[in-house]
């Protein structure tokens, strides 16, 4: 992150976005691309690694069903902007700098709700048989869990992953506006310097990279189910 | 009966709709008319209006604030100011920034700005060399106002200029002393494509400085915060910022006079000017005339420290004034 050269504001979109002068170096989108995507990788895989066991372990043990009510309703109403311009300040006071921790926790506020909720409800909805079948069976609680229960949860679990991670590659921008870099900083800088071929770019790019993140998850989904999920997902209409 | 009562429901029921329908059309169509009429015809004066006021009727002075503290504060002075004197005045919620001004009075939506007259060069004249004297900005900036139907008044002795902004214990007094310092740069957005600003400081012709890295920060607030912080070293920001005196900072002084003039100066729409003839604009230069620098400090202290609302900032700097 050298001194920032300014776009020029004559700058055509069709330039902006295919010049290769503008894709490389320490200062360029591809530089900025992977700030965003390093980011958002780091937010997803800590909130699966938090969602997943507590909703999934919560809805076995059929405790705390109240709280995904509860989560329905309250992440709706999370201002990520607000949440993340509250801690930067924080941040700073403590000395901990612009990045990452305001923008990290705003985004796992994002992305954790919808996992939880794909976890808890695919378990808790297993289907029953199957499961009081293994239990007959004489399989452990443990491994009623994580080789029945979890295995059948898996394409709902991959959904809600895929929610969250597109979700917070489309908000993941405004760390911009709070003293970061990544791939908002075009907008920023668009509607900063009044150049709105700039910020029609970023946006672009912005949205391309959450569809192609969607697209991404769809064969994630369909390469990562077990081979007896996949068969059973499919003959599913 | 008993098969009538539906059908006879029904047809009152529409027909009451049709009538709330046609209400509605007709207090849209008085709305609008209501405006355009005080818009554009003398109308009878205010009921809030004084009973000492002076002045011919004319038009509404239709007034907005850009949506910052000072601006607002500002647009409640020479609002209330105007309305005191028995002018016909409506304060607008503050909206937008220095383009929506500009393009305001352009297209008639708003009567009166009030701008800072560097910024206004920069916006109407892009290529135009920026000034320290604000006498060669307002003879650059006052024919593009003409062009666009306004009139530029003069400007008041108030400045809120770019300035250049770092902790109260960096060795240094003079812009051009932070040029080996390795500063890092905090800035908005704007600041960097601007010659101005980061593009002239940076100018191996101008200041030259070497900054070791800069960060990009929303303008306001938060560039004190970072400065306290120790994230950045410098940034660039308003002269009469609060927080420069309140958290022991410094402005260093532009001894290569990159920054432009930035007086405060009310531009006036050219027809409601003419409506009321001189004496409108000799209120204004009475009122612009009174502001200074200090003031504007004053009122940022009042509204971005103290948190206390804009119009009654104005209210009470104009009543310990005596100018209402």
């Amino acid at each position: 992150m050298l001194a920032q050269a300014a776009v020029p504001r004559d700058i055509g979109l069709f330039e902006f976005l295919f010049g290769s002068k503008y894709w490389t170096g320490a200062d360029g989108i591809l530089a900025s691309l992977s700030d965003t995507v390093v980011l958002c990788a780091t937010v997803v895989a800590v909130a699966t690694a938090i969602a997943v066991p507590l909703g999934a372990g919560l809805a076995h043990l059929r405790r705390g069903e109240l709280s995904v009510t509860w989560i329905v309703t309250l992440s709706r109403a999370v201002p990520t902007f607000a949440i993340a311009g509250l801690l930067v300040p924080i941040s700073l006071r403590r000395g901990w700098g612009f990045e990452p921790w305001p923008i990290f926790i705003a985004l796992l506020l994002v992305a954790v709700p919808p996992i939880y909720l794909t976890s808890y409800t695919a378990v808790k909805e297993a289907d029953a048989n199957t499961v009081d079948a293994a239990r007959a069976m004489g399989l452990a609680e443990r491994n009623v869990l994580f080789r029945v229960e979890l295995s059948l949860a898996t394409s709902v679990i991959l959904a809600g992953v895929r929610v969250a991670t597109v979700q917070v590659v489309a908000t993941e921008p405004i760390r911009a506006f709070l003293g970061g870099d990544g791939l908002g900083r075009y907008v920023r800088d668009g509607l900063g310097q009044n150049n709105d071929n700039l910020l029609l770019g970023g946006a672009i790019l912005v949205a391309s990279l959450a569809a192609l993140t969607g697209g991404l998850f769809g064969i994630i989904q369909r390469v990562a189910l077990p081979v007896g999920v996949r068969r059973l997902v499919h003959r599913q209409p | 009966m008993l098969r009538m009562s539906p059908a006879t429901r029904g047809v009152s029921r529409s027909l009451v709709a049709l009538v709330a329908v046609f209400g509605l059309l007709a207090s849209a169509c008085g709305g609008d008319d209501d405006t355009s009429t005080k818009a554009t015809e003398p109308t009878t004066a205010p009921t809030t209006e004084p009973p000492n006021a002076p002045v011919a009727d004319g038009p509404t002075i239709r007034v907005r604030g850009q949506d910052f503290s000072e601006a607002v504060t500002i647009a409640e002075v020479y609002g209330q100011y105007l309305a005191a004197k028995g002018y016909d005045v409506e304060i607008l919620t503050p909206a937008g920034f220095r383009t929506e001004a500009i393009e305001g009075i352009a297209n008639g939506d708003l009567d009166l700005i009030i701008d800072y007259i560097g910024g206004a060069l920069t916006a109407l004249v892009p290529d135009a060399a920026s000034s320290g004297d604000p006498e060669v900005i307002v003879s650059i900036i006052g024919p593009e106002y003409e062009k666009i139907g306004a009139t530029l008044l003069d400007y008041s002795p108030a400045v809120d200029g770019d300035a250049f902004v770092v902790r109260g214990d960096l060795d240094a007094t003079t812009i051009s002393d932070a040029a080996g310092l390795d500063l890092v740069l905090g800035a908005s957005a704007a600041c960097f494509e601007r010659p101005q600003c980061f593009l002239g400081y940076t100018d191996p012709d101008i200041y030259g400085i070497k900054f070791g890295d800069t960060v990009t920060i929303e303008y306001g607030p938060l560039l004190g915060e970072a400065l306290a912080s120790g994230d950045v070293d410098a940034v660039i920001w308003n002269s009469t910022a609060p927080q420069i005196s309140k958290d022991g900072f410094k402005v260093l002084e532009d001894d290569l006079g990159l920054h432009p003039a930035q007086n405060i100066a009310p531009i006036v729409s050219t027809s409601v000017l003419d409506a009321y003839g001189a004496q409108l604009a000799a209120d204004l230069n009475a009122l612009s005339a009174a502001i200074t620098t200090a003031d504007l400090v004053a009122w940022n202290v009042e509204t971005d420290v103290n948190f206390r609302e804009s119009n009654e900032v104005a209210t009470e700097w104009l009543t310990s004034k005596g100018l209402i």
